[in-house]
């Protein structure tokens, strides 16, 4: 088995990292190295019609609807890239890597044709409707109910940790349309702009003082009657099926970012004297053999010849760069010591790496707690009894 | 070197700590600490209160205005500060330097504060910051911090005060989160039952409790190694900071993993607690630094091992 990239891989990418610097030393030098995803809004909107007018918004889309039929290779090496010139986060992440495959892979070609233009010229920013404040880890209880009224859907409840919904244009929503139904039974998968009166977005504040995601109210809210992606009642499997693009290729192109991290933590060891201490020296130690293991895991599932038995990288990453990401935080404010307590500039305002310890905190939890990753990897992977549960 | 064990507080300073507790559990809610961080600023009427409990006087002799008790009541008092995540400075001023002033001998200043009219900032060279001061940005939005002097102090007596204290206040943090914790995974219903049903949620929180309550006996007999003047009170003053450390990091970790994306929010008041947590593991000396002082008495024969020792 060899695991690596090809020489046209290796071309590909010069490519990449030769406009993305480009842009981060020219038109967009202003943005660099961003950390916060609230920052700086419009400049970011206009980031991403850049990266559209240049071809690069959705390179994994086909040809046929704005993008280049990327490789996963590709879109990995163009991740990696992205992240080595400092390039701050897509605000319209959940667009191009979430709503467009959804809507390519179960949508008809009228949605098709109504929906992916705007993604892929970088103008319709999309959020995530699917947490609600009883529906968290146990995701199929969702509430908010969705009912057709001629030739509308309405819909009434309430979603929580909508991600950058006080700046995106539209939400997909998964509902309960079969009233008395329970469980992954009897959701129907919605498409529904955000901009209209029955829609209310509220932002929460973070323990790092910035306000990535809301509360969205649904009050009489309306859709046209073929807003549905899939059938109605079929909401279920469109989730999972978008989840499933949510553990794919963005999470195997983090690990630049990773690196960049780590290498910020180690540049601090060695200038603060704490790599003299030789608990952190065996951390960091810890550090890069975990940023390795992902990295060689990474190489394995592209090299297409994984063929570990419980579905090898697709259960079992989560948890491992959750996890080894927040041992990263802690390490970063034992490297910095007390001085990473105190902050330059003011309150909520800190550098890297304070910021990576606080943003690390929530890793363990969003997109499936770590608690929710072991049960499906000892229950989908190893095929082990399920957990019991109460009355639902 | 004689190592008596005696890490239970007497009744007196329980039933002492108990009336600080519940004078601090009705004035100084979660609410306050919103009202302080959104007004970035002190509340007087605080300070007031604690002077009315003649806290301030806690060690300061009875003939300056105090109540002349010891290290061991002090540490009690100091992890209900924890507990309720109070910024006053009240550990610093007169559980860490009223101490280190007696202790030198100098008296001049004690009247004042046992009257509640003095506060004593306490530079020191294991801190690059001095609590008390102005112009910091600690990210702990209560904790008030300034500039260290070109020069600080040096005094060993000085770091294990504080060190001490702030094993005792991580000591009351600790169980703070706990009590955070525990609540809301009793509460909190996901697939139809509590999460803190699932053995998933429940054994890390069985964990933190282990860890909790094995550092508590450890502050109290570093406080009573440091009140009787033993030769060995640096090693567990050190003991003691790692171990409450420890406990309060591991309860920090785990109560935001109960709490789900309602932990990484402000709305829920846990930050405020991890965010002191965060800033008191590294105050008075990192874990590196107390770790250090105690491998090299363990392997260098100053701490003296052996059964004869350890279970004298």
């Amino acid at each position: 088995m060899k695991l690596g990239f090809s020489a046209a891989d290796e071309a590909f990418r010069a490519e990449c990292a030769d406009w993305l610097q480009g842009q981060m030393a020219g038109e967009f030098a202003d943005i660099k190295g961003i950390t916060k995803l609230t920052a700086k809004p419009e400049r970011r909107r206009e980031w991403e019609q850049q990266l559209a007018e240049h071809g690069w918004a959705c390179i994994g889309w086909p040809k046929a609807w704005g993008g280049r039929d990327a490789t996963l290779a590709q879109q990995v090496i163009f991740a990696e890239e992205y992240a080595r010139a400092d390039v701050p986060g897509r605000v319209n992440h959940i667009g191009v890597e979430l709503a467009g495959p959804t809507i390519l892979a179960f949508g008809s070609d009228e949605q098709k044709q109504r929906f992916l233009p705007g993604i892929a010229a970088g103008k319709t920013i999309w959020c995530q409707g699917f947490s609600e404040p009883n529906a968290g880890s146990d995701l199929a209880s969702v509430r908010t109910r969705a009912r057709l009224d001629g030739e509308e859907w309405v819909v009434n409840g309430q979603k929580i940790w909508t991600s950058l919904a006080h700046i995106s244009d539209w939400i997909f929503v998964v509902t309960r349309s079969e009233e008395g139904s329970a469980g992954p039974k009897g959701l129907t998968f919605l498409m529904m702009n955000l901009h209209q009166p029955g829609i209310e977005v509220r932002p929460i504040r973070q323990i790092n003082g910035d306000a990535e995601f809301n509360e969205t109210f649904f009050t009489d809210a309306r859709c046209p009657a073929d807003s549905l992606i899939g059938a109605v009642g079929d909401g279920w499997r469109i989730a999972m099926g978008l989840l499933a693009f949510e553990r794919g290729v963005s999470t195997l192109g983090q690990q630049m970012g990773f690196r960049n991290e780590l290498d910020g933590i180690i540049a601090a060891a060695k200038a603060n004297g704490a790599a003299q201490d030789p608990l952190i020296r065996q951390r960091i130690a810890q550090a890069e053999i975990g940023l390795r293991l992902m990295r060689y895991g990474a190489l394995r599932m592209l090299s297409q010849t994984d063929h570990s038995a419980i579905g090898g990288a697709a259960l079992t990453y989560k948890i491992q760069w959750a996890s080894w990401r927040r041992s990263l935080g802690e390490l970063a404010m034992d490297v910095l010591g007390q001085a990473g307590e105190v902050s330059a500039h003011a309150d909520y305002e800190w550098d890297m790496l304070p910021n990576l310890f606080l943003y690390s905190r929530a890793d363990t939890i969003y997109g499936g707690t770590n608690q929710i990753q072991r049960n499906l990897i000892a229950e989908r992977g190893l095929g082990m009894p399920r957990e019991p549960r109460g009355q639902a | 070197m004689t190592m008596l064990m005696d890490p239970a507080p007497s009744a007196d300073a329980l039933a002492l700590a108990t009336s600080v507790r519940e004078y601090l559990a009705e004035t100084h809610g979660p609410e306050v600490l919103r009202r302080l961080d959104a007004a970035s600023g002190r509340d007087p009427a605080i300070w007031q209160g604690l002077v009315a409990m003649g806290l301030p006087g806690l060690m300061v002799p009875e003939d300056a205005g105090g109540m002349g008790l010891g290290l061991e009541e002090a540490a009690l008092i100091a992890a209900e500060c924890g507990r309720v995540c109070l910024a006053e400075p009240l550990v610093d001023t007169a559980f860490i330097a009223v101490p280190w002033l007696l202790a030198h001998g100098d008296t001049a200043l004690l009247a004042d504060i046992a009257a509640g009219n003095r506060t004593i900032p306490l530079p020191h060279a294991i801190n690059p910051w001095v609590d008390g001061g102005e112009g910091l940005h600690s990210v702990d939005p209560l904790r008030r911090l300034g500039t260290a002097p070109s020069d600080p102090p040096t005094d060993p007596h000085l770091l294990n005060l504080g060190a001490l204290m702030t094993a005792a206040q991580l000591v009351g943090l600790a169980e703070a989160m706990q009590d955070q914790a525990v609540a809301y995974a009793k509460l909190r219903e996901q697939f139809g039952q509590p999460i803190g049903a699932f053995q998933a949620i429940k054994h890390q929180l069985a964990s933190c409790t282990v860890a909790i309550e094995f550092a508590k006996p450890v502050v109290w007999q570093a406080a009573a190694a440091l009140a009787a003047g033993r030769s060995s009170a640096a090693i567990h003053v050190s003991h003691a900071k790692v171990a409450a450390s420890d406990a309060a990091w591991a309860m920090a970790e785990t109560a935001i993993q109960v709490h789900g994306a309602m932990g990484y929010t402000y709305e829920v008041d846990l930050h405020f607690w991890m965010k002191r947590t965060w800033a008191l593991c590294g105050a008075w000396g990192s874990r590196a630094f107390h770790l250090a002082r105690l491998d090299d008495a363990i392997i260098g024969g100053a701490h003296p091992i052996g059964p004869e020792h350890t279970f004298a």
